[in-house]
């Protein structure tokens, strides 16, 4: 029972995740709209380096509308039993998020309504979610699953920040919460929120299993053959973690 | 220069047609970073009194308050003037003053001197 709910869980928030990245992209394109300006940039105006903020923002919307849905596609058994299709999957999305999502993110979050509280909260996400990237790379190849699933738990926590926290100004605005004050809660809220299950859910399993099982599990995703056979060593291990 | 009542109704009037209702109607984007739009909107006319710039052109300044749910009014939500003659509409952004269709996001340059008075008269 507590297996089905778990599954079902996983399965419920990648679904959750996946509509809300794919609403977040639809609702984004009027930033592509060169002869408009969306009320998002309006409300900024005027900004020190205006070009380069619309160039970050466009580059951060497209890497955001791509790597966030592969992100998902790359947690589902699926992708992770065709251990070459989840390897290239994590390559690209990989590359996309150090290299265009996180340092777009950056330079947007100096701008960010909210001051110094709501850039730093900003950049401590980008920072988590470039560490567990590369951390997370760094352990897939020596072949550490155990941590390279928490890492990319803590990537994708923290991009499933972009659906919550959104989703949290709406409930707030609806709940009549200043605007000001529900930003900063909707965004350090879900930032902090997403380490602290991500731990939770990375540390309990380990915890509640017995060593020898766990000593054997590790042994057989370290082991070579683990990697010869992908289609017998990954889906499990891997998927019971839902890493 | 005296207070002016049917002035005040005009900028007023002028305020609400060509900024609020359009702001009202246009709503927000929900399910984005941006702000959500205000519960309730309010043009205040802050002086009662027509002003010139310096190319002589008379004008009339106003803020527009914002509140949200039930809480206070937030003041100068939208600071800008409205041109007698005209009837166009500049709102301030930073230091310059834009025609007011950059609230509906039309791209439109500032313009140098607008709601700018030259000389205060008495």
């Amino acid at each position: 029972m507590r297996k089905l709910l778990a599954l079902w869980g996983t399965r419920g928030f990648l679904l959750l995740m996946l509509l809300g990245s794919l609403f977040i992209t639809f609702m984004s394109l009027p930033y592509f709209d060169f002869e408009t300006l969306p009320p998002f940039v309006i409300e900024k105006l005027p900004l020190r380096f205006e070009t380069v903020w619309l160039a970050a923002l466009r580059i951060h919307v497209t890497a955001a509308a791509l790597s966030f849905p592969l992100c998902l596609a790359a947690m589902t058994r699926a992708s992770q039993r065709r251990a070459r299709l989840h390897r290239w999957l994590g390559r690209f999305t990989g590359g996309l998020v150090l290299f265009a999502l996180v340092p777009s993110g950056a330079v947007l979050a100096f701008d960010a309504k909210g001051g110094p509280i709501v850039t730093i909260g900003f950049l401590l996400s980008a920072l988590i979610v470039a560490g567990a990237m590369v951390s997370g790379v760094q352990s897939a190849r020596r072949r550490d699953l155990l941590w390279h699933a928490r890492a990319m738990r803590h990537v994708l926590g923290q991009m499933s920040v972009a659906v919550v926290s959104r989703a949290m100004i709406v409930g707030l605005d609806a709940a009549s919460v200043d605007p000001e004050l529900a930003y900063v809660v909707a965004l350090w809220g879900p930032v902090l929120a997403s380490v602290a299950v991500v731990e939770w859910l990375s540390r309990r399993p380990i915890s509640k299993r017995k060593p020898v099982e766990h000593n054997e599990r590790i042994a057989r995703e370290s082991s070579p053959l683990a990697v010869m056979l992908p289609v017998r060593a990954l889906p499990g291990p891997v998927a019971r973690d839902g890493g | 220069m005296a207070a002016d009542p049917s002035l005040v109704e005009w900028a007023e009037h002028r305020v609400q047609v060509g900024i609020v209702q359009p702001l009202a109607e246009r709503g927000g984007s929900r399910f984005s970073r941006s702000r959500p739009p205000p519960h309730e909107r309010r043009v205040r006319i802050t002086r009662a009194a027509l002003s010139r710039d310096k190319q002589g052109r008379e004008f009339v300044p106003f803020s527009v308050d914002v509140r949200f749910g039930a809480g206070d009014w937030q003041r100068d939500d939208i600071v800008g003037c409205a041109y007698r003659a005209s009837g166009n509409l500049f709102i301030q952004r930073g230091e310059a003053y834009f025609p007011a269709a950059l609230l509906l996001g039309k791209k439109v340059e500032a313009l140098p001197g607008a709601c700018q008075a030259a000389a205060t008269r008495s």
